[in-house]
């Protein structure tokens, strides 16, 4: 039987009906996805569920029986909690009192210690591996970490159902992968689990069944994910076919390439920025992709004139270029579309068309307002955006959807026609529909010769979106790669910051050190070998790659070994090199790559089972797999 | 903080339903202070048959112009988030500074001397704001504390008299029939009205009010303007300072005390927020008169002035009720 079944939900927000008679069925021990295009109700239907919203009508069974939420706690009391994307923590408040918080609202006395016991067996049992200790205070976890916190306060409540709306906006990949296995122990664990999200990717490696609503009804309802295609769930969210998301229309426009418009060279701002250099041509989207916290945004902002350098040079078409402040840089020709549209992008008390002209005022040099000059260039950009022109009198840009607000702010930018946009996840919070049409626009905009650079966290738009990757780890800038060469594994690997390479690099330290030789973890892929991490500086065993390196095999000086791929030291026929290859799985299964070790070949020892025995152990064995 | 929240909520806003009266109203600041203004007018005058004289109204002219001047200033600060609580202190030592200038270099010079008195303490106010990201609070309440202690010191806490005609003049005189000081209260408005509607620097106030990071983003001169609107708070200080030396023809080192709360009250009686980004210049023009109406119908139906304090108190917590209403709840004023 459902835990839970809502029919016939209807509500509505002034003159726009959001929902209009939704259903949805959820069942125990299930991750049920909930997608659905921006403003097809997904979120409403969410904040029913959570208690947030009330119906206006439609009916409500749990457990069969017919139930009104008419608040939050009273969620709460049913066993209904809701993890939202903005965490709702209290940053000054210990893990321990941010997990036990909704207990605080409860009658009684509160007994610390049971508290503790059960936050600390909670911890244990779910978010072992994100090393959450219950005295560290919210302020100091990463933002993986606090939403890790986040669940545990859900869970905490022997909530029967969890929804967790929108979850890994703000998450790396490993913390991705690491809150999936929670997910996964909380159904495992008989818990049902509501996934709102609009990434497919993630829905089809996590979820069991999906629910799509559009235009706040009901278009599948329970469709078991293993019958569906991506293009398939594509079609039902947004109703029409997207037969390409990323717009790319066969080669980029990579004919012209003069002088880059931006060269940035061993660029320092600490504390996130190290050691960057990079360079963007015009007409080229370049994307700098690596983890939240490698410090893309830093580099955006150094360029942009908000913070400044320490060191290293930018250059702004060939000419050395120090900006002081957003007013210099925008004079250069450089505009920023920041990651959070709300708080940095968008004037609130402005109508939409003074957020439209917001950067046309920065850049204008007179007393008056000077909107006047810009009446053809807003008809002309009207129609690029699709906005009919009676929504610019429209009091509030934050009434728009995520994708219409961002187009905005793009065109806030193009009106001044600049020669380098700088682009801070520009697709966050923004459906699927309407991110084909941004991406559209960019291409767009690339094509007319502006230089785009683009940070982004998701793999798969990076290399969707980007004609060149630029690598970033730990402030640093690991590689830089034609996109059409990677994929999204080895993209992640390359980004993997020092911390979680640590171990790996730890092992290739040793390899090198006890062979003699050099130690590398590379990954292959259509006759290419991706360098990830390399150690030992010994001349005369040289593979031919460095570290961010993706030469092809043929090109490199262990071509033998690399074809044979196996773990014993394989001589090259020139006699001068041999090499051990050690293919490695990582937690949760999957291929990690290779671990090698090249030395010269009179000096290959002969214990190699042994020694990717010692390999393995160390890779693989610790820390051991969640039983799941 | 809690206005991003309220306003970016990833869940619709609930809508009040409005009927077209209420949201002319709720929309237009400026349109529900002359409603408001003909209300006061239209009940005073039932009660005081005095109230639509002449002499009445030349003195409610009167009354206004110092606190109107201080609260012109005081709408910018506001508008840009801010507050100014020195600026009575600073009406206090520029009028001092006049004082002490205009028997030896006469009047002109005294005034240029006041006013920009009142612009360089402003000018402090702003500069250590804006580059000391200090709260304007803490930071112009050290002012109100410094120029109310400067006024003592430069005067040696005595008054100075003898204050020459032509200084006089200014609030003596009229054209057509309307006071000088009034009239250049009008220009005043106009001309900060103009500036807020169509000068760069005027939507420039209302951004940094209304998301400062945004602006700064957008490339608007973020600090140029947040200081200038203190510089601005600081000079008209010093007009008012001008205009109550001529008034009251003595210049005494307690001068402009409370005006700082005056200023507040008419800014916000005006349908400003206090974080910024929404008021209207003409709507605190209509704070100043119905503070002043208040003030002078009571004195014309004989309350005891003691009285007053409540009555404008009431008046505050009323408007910003009104305003909290008219606007949905989206905000808090």
């Amino acid at each position: 039987m459902a835990v839970l079944a809502l029919h016939d939900i209807w509500k509505r927000f002034g003159a726009t009906i959001a929902l209009a008679g939704a259903a949805f069925t959820q069942e125990e021990g299930e991750i049920h996805a909930l997608v659905g295009a921006n403003g097809a109700g997904k979120s409403t239907l969410s904040h029913v569920i959570s208690g947030h919203i009330q119906p206006d009508s439609g009916s409500i069974l749990l457990d069969g029986r017919p139930q009104r939420l008419g608040g939050a706690r009273e969620a709460i009391r049913a066993g209904i909690a809701m993890v939202t994307q903005e965490t709702s923590l209290a940053p000054d408040l210990s893990v321990l009192e941010n997990i036990m918080l909704p207990r605080l609202g409860m009658p009684g006395r509160l007994h610390w210690k049971a508290m503790r016991r059960d936050a600390e067996e909670l911890i244990a049992r779910l978010g072992r591996e994100a090393g959450v200790s219950v005295t560290a205070r919210v302020r100091d976890l990463a933002i993986g970490q606090r939403q890790i916190v986040e669940i545990l306060k859900a869970v905490a409540l022997n909530s029967r159902i969890v929804i967790f709306d929108e979850p890994t906006a703000s998450l790396s990949p490993r913390e991705t992968e690491l809150l999936f296995d929670i997910v996964r122990n909380l159904a495992a664990t008989g818990h049902g689990v509501i996934f709102v999200s609009h990434r497919l990717e993630e829905i089809f490696s996590l979820c069991r069944s999906v629910t799509v609503l559009r235009e706040g009804r009901v278009a599948a309802e329970s469709v078991p994910l293993r019958d569906l295609t991506q293009g398939e769930l594509i079609r039902l969210m947004v109703g029409r076919e997207l037969s390409d998301i990323y717009a790319r229309s066969g080669a980029p426009a990579r004919a012209v390439r003069e002088e880059p418009v931006l060269r940035v060279g061993h660029l320092d701002a600490p504390p996130r920025v190290r050691d960057v250099s990079f360079t963007v041509h015009a007409g080229e989207i370049v994307a700098l992709a690596g983890l939240v916290g490698a410090g893309r945004t830093e580099i955006l902002e150094v360029i942009f004139g908000l913070s400044p350098a320490h060191g290293g040079r930018i250059e702004l078409d060939g000419k050395p270029f120090t900006p002081t402040s957003p007013r210099h840089a925008i004079r250069a020709g450089v505009g920023l579309i920041p990651e959070d549209r709300g708080m940095l992008g968008t004037i609130p008390d402005f109508s939409v068309r003074e957020n439209l002209l917001l950067a046309h005022l920065g850049a204008y040099r007179g007393f008056g307002l000077g909107y006047r000059l810009r009446r053809p260039a807003i008809q002309q950009l009207l129609s690029l955006l699709e906005l009919p022109e009676h929504r610019l009198l429209d009091a509030n840009l934050l009434t728009f959807s995520g994708g219409m607000q961002q187009k905005v702010i793009l065109a806030r930018w193009l009106m001044l026609s600049p020669r380098l946009l700088l682009l801070d996840e520009p697709t966050r919070g923004v459906d699927i529909g309407t991110r084909s049409s941004i991406y559209a626009l960019l291409r767009r905009i690339a094509a007319e010769g502006v230089a785009c650079l683009v940070v982004s966290s998701d793999f798969e738009e990076v290399i969707g979106l980007a004609d060149r990757i630029v690598v970033i780890s730990d402030g640093a800038d690991v590689t830089t790669i034609p996109s059409e060469l990677i994929d999204i594994e080895k993209l992640a690997m390359f980004a993997a910051p020092r911390s979680s390479a640590e171990r790996t690099h730890a092992i290739l330290e040793m390899l090198a050190e006890r062979e003699g030789g050099v130690a590398f973890w590379i990954g292959i892929e259509g006759g290419r070998v991706f360098c990830f991490d390399r150690v030992g500086s010994n001349r005369a065993a040289d593979p031919g790659f460095d570290r961010g390196g993706f030469p092809e095999i043929v090109a490199t000086r262990i071509p033998a070994a690399l074809g044979r791929r196996v773990p014993r030291f394989i001589e090259e026929p020139d006699g001068a090199l041999a090499t051990m290859l050690v293919p490695v799985r990582g937690r949760g299964g999957h291929e990690f790559g290779l671990i090698g070790v090249t030395v010269p070949a009179t000096s290959a020892r002969r214990d190699e089972a042994a020694l990717a025995r010692v390999i393995r152990a160390r890779l693989e064995g610790e820390p051991a797999r969640n039983a799941a | 903080m809690s206005k991003a929240l309220a306003t970016s909520g990833r869940t619709p806003a609930r809508r009040p339903v409005q009927s077209r009266v209420v949201r002319l109203l709720a929309n237009q600041i400026e349109l529900r202070m002359l409603v408001l203004l003909v209300v006061v007018m239209a009940v005073l005058s039932r009660i005081s048959p005095y109230f639509l004289t002449t002499n009445n109204l030349l003195n409610v002219m009167d009354q206004s112009v110092i606190a109107g001047m201080v609260a012109l200033g005081q709408t910018l600060v506001i508008l840009i988030g801010g507050i100014d609580l020195s600026v009575g202190s600073l009406t206090g030592v520029s009028a001092i500074l006049l004082g002490l200038t205009f028997p030896h270099h006469g009047v002109p010079l005294a005034i240029v001397a006041c006013l920009a008195t009142g612009a360089a303490l402003g000018l402090v106010n702003g500069v250590i704001i804006t580059a000391g990201r200090i709260a304007p609070f803490v930071v112009t309440l050290g002012m109100m504390s410094i120029g109310r202690s400067m006024a003592y010191v430069l005067s040696g806490a005595s008054s100075i008299g003898n204050i020459p005609a032509s200084l006089a003049a200014l609030t003596s005189d009229s054209l057509f029939g309307i006071p000088i000081d009034f009239l250049c209260l009008i220009a005043a408005y106009a001309i900060a009205w103009l500036f807020l509607t169509y000068a760069k620097g005027g939507r420039t106030l209302y951004a940094i009010g209304s998301n400062v990071e945004a602006a700064r983003i957008a490339g608007l001169s973020v600090n140029l303007w947040s200081i200038a609107a203190y510089v601005v708070a600081g000079f008209m200080s010093a007009v008012a300072a001008v205009f109550l030396t001529s008034k009251i023809l003595s210049i005494d080192p307690i001068g402009g005390v409370g005006e700082e709360l005056d200023s507040i009250a008419a800014v916000v009686i005006g349908g400003a927020s206090l974080f910024g980004g929404r008021g209207s210049i003409i709507g605190t023009l209509g704070g100043v008169f119905i503070m002043v109406f208040i003030r002078n119908g009571l004195n014309l139906l004989n309350v005891s002035p003691y009285w007053q304090g409540t009555a404008i108190g009431s008046i505050i917590i009323a408007a910003v009720l009104v305003e909290r209403l008219l606007s949905g709840g989206r905000r808090r004023a």
